[in-house]
């Protein structure tokens, strides 16, 4: 028999030096990586996504293709870490207008194509760009850090790169909003 | 009585590769069947059915006096809107033939792989001008935002479809995330009678469009 003992919880903690005051016990939950992966995906609501990059993605098979990359293919939990953290800054954007300028500044997501492939085809990236003006608060534009950023947020496998692109590209509305742009 | 004519699964392997299973299996089935009669394909069916399962679907389905399914791409060409690139993976001349001719604008390539031996110079010929060769080597050069890839499947039960193999060297993980969309186009609709041998059963949730 299946035994729950320990899916939720507490977190132990360390023991404090004697005469230290009690430290409360947080409750939290904790999986060992137990979870169905049908329980991932049945979690998953593709529609949401499409919906929420509806503004830097306009055209629909354009959407759908970046939320299959996103939530459809690779390891189960990448998706369902996608999912979430892409739906959480969801509920930030609900909050504020969102308004995508098509001329600022922005880095392809390749394709992860064999470079000799890649080389000779100019349409092997993704619809989703990503935004760079986040980016230069914390680097200077064309700095070797600044460069670094943009290659490390764009490589990859595209569950990994296009949730990259899509997250910034989100900040980067909300940080443009609470620096008080329109 | 031996109703069939000598060298017929020589004859057929030939036309399964420049043609398609399913295409070929239902020119042998009409034009045996304009010769001999019932007992011609039936005898057809028996002789080569086991070998090659999709002939056996359509040799069965022409004794109990049914068409093919109609090739009608409508639901292709909707998977398609927006699209510049089309790879087509397997031959099935009756749909491919159809399609074609409503595919104005966008560039397609057949991948050049086949369990069959093929003349792809002549298959390509005869297939148009603006339809080119693309290797497995070589093929995500076609990759792209704005690229679909095709193939025709054998019949569908529950969630499993049928393909032939060169589908399994092409939809690999990362292929998967290259292609825009990706199209399931059924040319049996239904399952197939007997065991499919070297044809391979896949999830229909491989596809983003089955048609």
């Amino acid at each position: 028999m299946m035994s729950n003992e320990g899916r939720t919880g507490t977190v132990p903690l360390l023991p404090l030096p004697p005469g230290t005051a009690t430290r409360p016990r947080m409750p939290t939950t904790r999986t060992r990586g137990e979870v169905a992966l049908s329980s991932i995906g049945a979690a998953i609501q593709p529609d949401r996504l499409e919906k929420l990059l509806a503004p830097w993605l306009p055209e629909p098979a354009d959407r759908a293709f970046v939320v299959r990359c996103l939530v459809g293919e690779g390891p189960h939990h990448h998706r369902g870490s996608n999912y979430v953290l892409l739906s959480l800054l969801g509920l930030l954007l609900e909050r504020t207008a969102i308004t995508v300028d098509p001329h600022a500044p922005t880095a392809q997501v390749p394709m992860r194509l064999p470079p000799h492939l890649l080389e000779h085809n100019p349409e092997g990236h993704y619809p989703l760009l990503m935004p760079l003006a986040p980016l230069k608060r914390l680097a200077p534009e064309g700095s070797a850090a600044f460069l670094a950023m943009v290659d490390t947020l764009t490589d990859g496998p595209p569950q990994h790169a296009l949730a990259n692109a899509a997250m910034v590209a989100m900040l980067d509305v909300l940080l443009a909003r609470m620096d008080g742009q329109p | 009585m031996n109703a069939l004519p000598g060298g017929l699964e020589q004859s057929f392997r030939l036309a399964a590769g420049e043609l398609g299973m399913c295409t070929a299996s239902w020119l042998f089935a009409r034009e045996l069947g304009a010769a001999g009669g019932a007992a011609a394909v039936s005898q057809l069916r028996d002789e080569l059915g086991r070998m090659f399962p999709v002939l056996h679907f359509v040799t069965s389905r022409w004794l109990e006096q049914k068409e093919p399914l109609p090739p009608a791409p409508d639901r292709v060409l909707e998977a398609c809107a927006g699209a510049d690139q089309l790879v087509v993976v397997g031959l099935e001349a009756m749909y491919l033939d159809a399609l074609l001719g409503r595919l104005p604008g966008l560039r397609v390539s057949v991948l050049t792989e086949s369990p069959f031996k093929v003349d792809w110079r002549r298959v390509l010929a005869n297939l148009g001008s603006n339809v080119t060769g693309t290797e497995l080597s070589s093929f995500q050069r076609l990759a792209g935002r704005r690229s679909v890839l095709l193939t025709f499947l054998y019949g569908r039960q529950g969630n499993v479809t049928h393909i032939t193999p060169a589908w399994l060297r092409v939809m690999g993980p990362d292929v998967r995330t290259q292609f825009r969309t990706i199209i399931g186009w059924d040319v049996l609709g239904d399952r197939m009678d007997v065991y499919p041998r070297w044809l391979f059963g896949i999830s229909t949730e491989d596809f983003t469009h089955l048609v």
